[in-house]
């Protein structure tokens, strides 16, 4: 029997470049099949000829042994290719009901949208994928993490034979990738063929059968994931034995940095779906790594934002102090000013100014320093940026080019080069390795315990676990906006943390 | 250098951008699109000198006195279109210059020629109007978080009412002279030429307010604020960018540009009336557009909008030299538009 999907010979060419060379690759009916490779090795590149992206490319590709070809994304979604991307293509203003069904949506007798059925099909879609979330609830209003399951949802509305999903988990807490992994245990049943991309290393064992590893637009091999450890995963992806990942730094805390004692926000306006701080009490020490963990919504990203002036606006109660000073900031300017850096979790919405040069993105927070009387030094800027591109090793044709066009893990180090020229005491980290590969990853953390060495406090928060517990002293575990428990990391384990962060034991109120 | 997989090799400094000319079909082609309204404008000029009718064996549209004529008549919008530029640069856009433009030249009509203001004074006075006028239009569009086409929409009102309610809804004529009722001969330095006839006084304020808004877009940290707001609001206000100063700065910079040319405008027709400068806001954003500004903000110069608005400017006297009807000309003008704002999207998805 022939596989569900097999390409052979895949090449595409970007002016000189050579995006793919000859990479051969097949799926079989049931099976997940995991696409691995750092960021830049051609998986993007793949998937968008299967997606029918490209009006040309060179190989041949045959769906159950019949060749097709694919030159426009029309062919292959009616050939059964689902795509469900990392940049999310979902309409921020409309109902959930309302994107799951675009385009399609169920008429009546009069062709008008029949608004009923089309929340009843929603919600049995919804439950389908084993999405608990209301239909009629706006995309605006959703996490990133509850798009994802709305983008899955979709996918699996369009009756979808091979599903491809970009970096599915990138943004899940573990509890939503559980929901997620039995969906696609689902699928496989029905004989859906799933194309994995994940730089999650440690759940593709429990999910994907067959590893196929690009480096640098090449094909390195097909693996059995049953027989393949991590370690030559990585080794095959990076092409060299693996440095270890978490370097361990000598830093040795210092004096209190940071210093949170019952320190509360409360919102002048609540929003649904945000936990704001409540009760935290929490210390952060000159040269210390401190982590965040908690689920999706657990207020880790509402604390880092409270802390950098960029929260809700509302009152703050309780006490937080920075080197002993009152500190309140109400805006990021003020923390900034206050010697506070913040790598906010959406690099892309958040961190960058896209369309803008690399020079413009890095001295953006530090503009003031380069300047006279409100005139920029050209020269001064440049050296800067030259600096930071040596020093954090960002890969880049020159400083001109837009940030755009760089690869997720160069992108994140120039929000980390943006941050660190205004020269912080304390860096507020929202998952700073999302969606960034292997490599990019190990140095992030070098530069991180070469910051704490370097007298930096930083206060980390990321949804990986090995990552916190590799990288920090202590971590505090927050739930509902509270910090439910704190180990250091030499007590913690995945289990511990995981623990604290989905125990339901009700959160006492204080005197709230 | 050796291409590796990322984090492998030692960093390398990189390569310094390479300024030099272009090389082969694609660069030539990217380089053209990069300075479309410069090339554009040097189409129109190239056409212009080929149309142009002759007398005596010279062409009428290189005369000097044509060419410093064309200056002249675009000064007006061109100054409007500088602050436009700023205002579209943000992400935001400004339709209330057309009726400060009434406002200011009637307003600066009434105070020389009942109020016996000094030229000084009066100049004065209605910049600072015109200024203020912008920076509250900015803080009512920040504060309250309503978008600048609204609030310049209900601004364009105000000011125009406010015009006519100054003025009594009628033209102020200017008569120049000394007493009561007479304005100072000094204001019509406006209508004045500087050396030996060939440099129109308002084509002059023209080039000199582009100059310096040229300088400021390039060098000044107000202008890195600007680029980084029209290109991620949200991502500049993270970078510690006073949104919020920096938004109230570019429409007072535009309130104040759109006064001056109000003035300019009353020293041009000897007289000032609350309905001048309708629709000069569309002009002075289809000279924007044409300088390949981007209305999605982040994108553009005011070096590509001196170009748009000269360009306007020649059509417009090539078109007038060889009699083509007026209403033809708005024809050509709506077809350059659309032309220069295809060249602009074509040149986004080529990136």
């Amino acid at each position: 029997m022939p596989p569900l999907l097999d390409m052979q010979g895949i090449a595409k060419r970007f002016g000189g470049v050579h995006a793919l060379k000859g990479v051969d690759f097949s799926l079989r009916s049931g099976e997940v099949h995991a696409l691995l490779g750092e960021n830049g090795a051609g998986k993007s590149t793949l998937i968008n000829v299967l997606s029918g992206l490209f009006p040309d490319y060179d190989g041949a590709i045959a769906i159950d042994g019949r060749p097709v070809e694919f030159h426009r994304p029309a062919q292959a979604q009616a050939a059964g290719v689902a795509t469900i991307h990392q940049e999310l293509d979902l309409v921020p203003e409309m109902t959930v009901a309302e994107n799951l069904f675009l385009g399609r949506e169920p008429r009546d007798r009069l062709r008008l949208v029949d608004r009923r059925r089309l929340r009843r099909d929603a919600a049995a879609l919804l439950e389908r994928a084993g999405v608990v979330m209301d239909p009629a609830r706006h995309i605006r209003s959703l996490r990133v993490g509850e798009r994802q399951l709305v983008e899955i949802a979709k996918a699996l509305s369009q009756h979808a034979r091979i599903l491809v999903m970009d970096e599915p988990t990138a943004a899940l807490a573990d509890v939503e990738v559980e929901q997620l992994f039995r969906v696609v245990r689902d699928l496989r049943h029905e004989g859906v063929g799933v194309i994995y991309i994940s730089h999650r290393l440690e759940e593709l064992a429990q999910i994907a059968d067959r590893a196929t590893v690009l480096r640098d637009g090449g094909l390195v091999g097909t693996v059995q994931l049953a027989e393949t450890s991590r370690r030559e995963l990585i080794g095959m992806m990076v092409g060299q034995p693996l440095r270890d990942l978490f370097p361990k730094g000598d830093a040795t805390p210092g004096e209190e940095l940071l210093a949170l004692e019952d320190f509360t926000l409360v919102p002048r306006r609540p929003r649904p779906g945000r936990s704001e701080p409540r009760g935290i009490t929490l210390r952060v020490r000159k040269g210390e790594i401190v982590g965040l963990a908690g689920l999706m919504g657990s207020g880790r990203t509402e604390l880092l934002e409270t802390l950098f002036g960029a929260g809700s606006s509302g009152r703050q109660e309780g006490a937080a102090r920075l080197d002993g000073r009152p500190y309140a900031p109400s805006s990021a300017r003020q923390a900034i000013a206050a010697g506070v850096g913040f790598v906010p979790e959406d690099r892309k919405d958040l961190g960058l100014v896209l369309g803008q040069s690399l020079a413009s993105n890095i001295t953006l927070a530090a503009l003031q320093t380069f300047a006279h009387g409100g005139l920029v030094s050209t020269g001064r800027a440049h050296k800067a940026v030259d600096r930071a591109i040596a020093e954090l090793g960002i890969k880049a044709p020159n400083r001109g080019v837009p940030v755009r066009s760089l690869s997720g893990g160069n992108q994140q180090k120039v929000v980390f080069a943006k941050q660190l020229l205004t020269r912080p005491r304390l860096l507020l980290l929202d998952e700073p390795t999302r969606g960034v590969d292997v490599g990019a990853k190990a140095e992030i953390y070098r530069l991180l315990s070469r910051l704490a060495e370097e007298g930096m406090g930083i206060l980390l928060a990321s949804s990986e676990l090995p990552e916190l517990l590799g990288v920090c002293d202590r971590i505090a575990v927050l739930r509902g906006g509270v910090v439910v428990a704190e180990q250091t990391a030499a007590e913690a384990t995945q289990e511990s943390l995981l623990e604290a962060a989905t125990s339901s034991e009700p959160i006492e109120e204080d005197a709230a | 250098m050796i291409p590796q997989t990322e984090g492998a090799d030692p960093p390398t400094a990189p390569t310094p951008p390479a300024r030099r000319l272009p090389q082969g079909r694609r660069e030539w082609l990217e380089f053209v699109f990069r300075f479309q309204s410069l090339f554009g404008l040097l189409a129109v000029f190239i056409a212009a000198i080929v149309f142009s009718p002759a007398r005596n064996g010279e062409l009428l549209f290189l005369t000097t006195e044509n060419l410093a004529n064309i200056v002249r008549s675009v000064s007006e919008i061109g100054i409007i279109a500088v602050g436009m530029t700023f205002v579209i640069l943000i992400g935001g856009i400004d339709l209330s210059v057309g009726a400060l433009v009434g406002l200011a030249a009637s307003g600066v009509a009434v105070l020389l020629m009942e109020r016996d203001y000094g030229v000084v004074p009066a100049v004065a006075l209605v910049l600072l109007i015109g200024t203020a006028f912008g920076a509250v239009q900015g803080l009512i569009s920040t504060r309250l978080a309503i978008q600048s086409f609204i609030v310049t929409l209900a601004g364009l009102q105000f000011a125009r009412g406010l015009a006519r309610i100054w003025s009594d809804g009628e033209g102020v004529p200017l008569a120049y002279g000394d007493g009561p009722g007479r304005a100072p001969d000094s204001f019509s330095v406006l209508n004045e030429r500087l050396l030996g006839g060939l440099l129109p006084v308002p084509a002059l304020i023209f080039v000199c307010v582009g100059a310096v808004a040229i300088f400021v877009l390039r060098r000044t940290t107000f202008s890195r604020h600007i680029y980084a707001i029209g290109g991620n609001e949200r991502a500049a206000r993270l970078s510690g960018v006073p949104v919020g100063r920096v938004k109230v700065a570019v429409f007072a910079i535009s309130g104040f540009l759109a006064a001056l040319a109000g003035i300019i405008h009353a020293g041009q027709l000897n007289q000032g009336s609350p309905n001048d400068g309708a629709g000069y806001e569309l002009d002075a954003i289809a000279a924007v557009v044409i300088g390949g500004t981007s209305l999605m903000g982040g994108r553009g110069s005011v070096a590509g909008t001196l170009a748009g608005a000269l360009l306007l400017g020649i059509l417009n006297n090539i078109l007038a030299l060889n009699n083509v009807d007026a209403n033809v000309q708005l024809l050509i003008k709506a077809l350059v538009i659309v032309a220069a704002a295809a060249l602009l999207t074509l040149r986004s998805t080529d990136e």
